[in-house]
């Protein structure tokens, strides 16, 4: 394959995987499946870590930080005040000025909350961070977390570590059509083929933490997301057929006549 | 030496399962290739704490710790008295601390299922919580406290179990050094490094972080893995403040013992099976907990130590029978939760050696999930 590099807020990335370092068994599988899993941004929640000394963090210090770049996100955040003031936490730490807006109105289905998010994207935007808002996959919300400086937007597919892959395949692919930053599925699939009709949609990349995290065996499951996320990329690149009623012979039926 | 099972490591999952096999009348010897409880065993915490090491949501490896818990007054209770020797179990209840505004909504989620499962908890905020806990630093959010959870001291417990397997009449060699498997399809037989034989027919394989080297003798993968925990003690006697809950938060734990120490772990390293303790993982330890107990910010750890937590690939614990050799049994990779785990462990595995089914959510645990070494994923059907 050629090179397929992309970029996110300037940032040119190779691999179309974002991954978020919660649920794993232990470091040591983590690590593994990060490796495995070809990606270059690491995502958790910013409350989770130690902040003081990020380094000594419990999870951050089996990271090689030049290796990545981070992506902290402001989960736990209910209201734009709340995750404004936690991604400042974040930068003022050193940690990245990356930062995914996640901004839940309901414990139970952690849905975000669209007014909200874009509040905030508004403000950090302005702010100067790198802004990639978890957002639900409606079309209209999604174009405006553009239009307010969003560097991607990450709409999800379903409800965050439930699995069922992609509800709503026409938002998605309208979101798709419509926006010119990248579009990152953030949240709800649950294996590689989610992954792969996702690429195949045309998004630009996919966050994910629960299906590889919580997989039988963490590692594989990584180096499947990778290798699905490339298989979808190749087939949206491709240009699928279009879909027949009738069957049509691939060898063409005259080669079948016997003389 | 011939008998009913021959248990092969004397932590606290083997000592455990070699006593309720015993009190279930098999004639059991364990073989130990150093002293019992000398490696995770005797490092532990000793921490009872279902709800606090499980936080995202009720599946079966936290029943699994739930069902241990509900285990444990009756069983400390009955190694007291087949043992006769006394260790601390103390009920304590936790509180698992936060510092942002940010993980109230994570509690509350985590409150609602768990009440369901019996937590019995509550969060706590303001005057509520210092009163709860009064060393607390004045920067914590809230707690979510869990009033069931407790702790035992893991050391003197492993000792117990020891002692009351010996006082039932478990045969126990320690020090044997490598001990090699020479036989297991259809008799047991192992041979210690001085030239003693033992058999019997049944084998129980409960070597904690070791226990992948009996991947190849037996052609299954057994995916176990080392990760050291680093941990250290200070002395707390009358003049501080005890605490009165076992202590959690994102970073780690503090748990207040009886003989008047304070323990703080611990860390999660990837260091093979070296045991040494290091300057930054005990410095880390000593960083963030005088962040929540202030006064720990004029004290310095007069313990360090570390031990190898048995870890697996899924997280969760291989427990039972072998599926092509009924009279093989495995307990072992119970990674942070082994004090916890092994009531249940014991008598699942009693159970399922006097060949009762294990309950089908047990299925979790099964020693052969993970197939047969080398059917990697693109060999086999
Ligand atoms: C720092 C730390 C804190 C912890 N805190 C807690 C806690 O608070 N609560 C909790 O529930 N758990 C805790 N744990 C986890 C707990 O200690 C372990 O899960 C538990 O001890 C595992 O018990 P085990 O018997 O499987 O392993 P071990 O205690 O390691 O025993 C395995 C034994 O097998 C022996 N062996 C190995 N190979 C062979 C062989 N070929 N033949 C014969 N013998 C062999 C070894 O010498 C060893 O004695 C903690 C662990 C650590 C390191």
């Amino acid at each position: 394959m050629n090179r397929d590099n992309w970029q996110v807020g300037g940032q040119e990335l190779s691999s179309r995987l974002f991954l978020g370092t919660g649920l794993f068994p232990d470091p040591y599988v983590q690590m593994e499946a990060i490796k495995a899993s070809g990606t270059e941004v690491l995502t958790f929640a910013i409350r989770r870590i130690h902040l003081d000394s990020v380094e000594d963090d419990s999870i951050l210090q089996h990271v090689e930080p030049q290796k990545y770049i981070y992506l902290p996100n402001t989960s736990g955040a209910t209201t734009a005040d709340e995750a404004v003031r936690i991604a400042r936490l974040a930068r003022a730490s050193g940690l990245s000025d990356w930062v995914k807006v996640e901004i839940s109105a309901n414990k139970r289905t952690l849905l975000p909350d669209p007014i909200e998010t874009l509040r905030a994207t508004e403000i950090l935007v302005k702010e100067g961070f790198t802004v990639l808002p978890y957002i639900s996959d409606d079309p209209v919300i999604c174009k405006k977390l553009e239009e307010a400086g969003a560097a991607a937007v990450m709409p999800g597919a379903a409800p965050i570590g439930t699995g069922l892959g992609i509800l709503n395949p026409y938002h998605l692919g309208l979101i798709v059509e419509e926006l010119s930053v990248p579009v990152i599925v953030d949240a709800g699939l649950g294996t590689a083929s989610d992954v792969a009709l996702a690429m195949e949609l045309g998004v630009s990349g996919i966050l994910m933490n629960t299906p590889v995290a919580k997989a039988k065996d963490p590692v594989m499951m990584a180096r499947s997301m990778r290798l699905a996320i490339e298989a979808g990329r190749l087939a949206y690149l491709s240009g699928r057929i279009p879909k027949k009623k009738y069957a049509s012979a691939s060898s063409g039926l005259e080669s079948l006549v016997i003389e | 030496m011939s008998g009913d099972i021959i248990v092969m490591g004397g932590g606290i999952i083997g000592l455990s399962c070699a006593l309720e096999l015993r009190r279930r009348g098999l004639n059991v010897a364990l073989l130990e290739k150093g002293p019992c409880g000398g490696q995770a065993s005797g490092a532990a915490a000793g921490m009872l704490a279902p709800y606090s090491e499980n936080v995202e949501s009720p599946d079966e490896f936290f029943r699994l710790c739930r069902e241990s818990l509900s285990l444990y007054p009756q069983w400390q209770q009955a190694v007291k008295d087949i043992s006769g020797v006394p260790f601390e179990y103390a009920e304590t209840g936790s509180l698992y601390v936060v510092r942002h505004e940010a993980d109230l909504l994570a509690l509350e989620s985590r409150l609602e299922w768990q009440r369901s499962w019996g937590s019995g908890g509550e969060i706590l905020t303001g005057s509520a919580l210092f009163d709860a806990e009064p060393g607390l630093t004045r920067e914590a959010v809230a707690a979510l406290r869990t009033p069931v959870e407790s702790h035992v001291y893991a050391p003197d417990l492993t000792e117990a179990v020891k002692r009351a397997c010996l006082a039932s009449g478990v045969q126990i060699h320690e020090h044997l050094g490598r001990i090699e498997l020479a036989e297991w399809r259809e008799r047991v037989a192992l041979w210690a490094q001085n030239g003693e034989r033992f058999e019997a027919d049944r084998l129980l394989i409960s070597t904690g972080a070791w226990v992948q080297e009996m991947s190849e003798p037996l052609g299954i993968r057994i995916p176990v893995h080392p990760i050291r925990g680093q941990i250290c003690a200070y002395t707390w006697n009358e003049e501080r403040e005890r605490l009165r809950h076992l202590v959690f938060t994102s970073q780690g734990y503090l748990v207040q013992k009886a003989n008047g120490t304070l323990v703080c772990g611990a860390s999660e390293d990837i260091a093979g099976f070296d045991t040494s303790v290091t300057e930054k993982g005990i410095r880390r330890l000593t960083e963030w907990n005088k962040q929540v107990l202030p006064v720990l910010g004029e004290v310095q750890p007069f313990h360090r130590w570390a031990g190898l937590r048995p870890a697996v690939l899924d997280g969760r614990p291989l427990i039972g029978r072998l599926d092509d050799a009924g009279h093989i049994f495995v307990a072992a990779g119970h990674y942070r939760n082994g004090i916890l785990l092994s009531p249940v462990t014991a008598a699942l595995i009693a159970d399922s050696v006097e060949g009762k089914p294990l309950p089908e959510w047990c299925g979790a645990f099964r020693p052969n999930r993970f197939g047969e070494v080398q059917a990697g994923a693109f060999s086999g059907k």
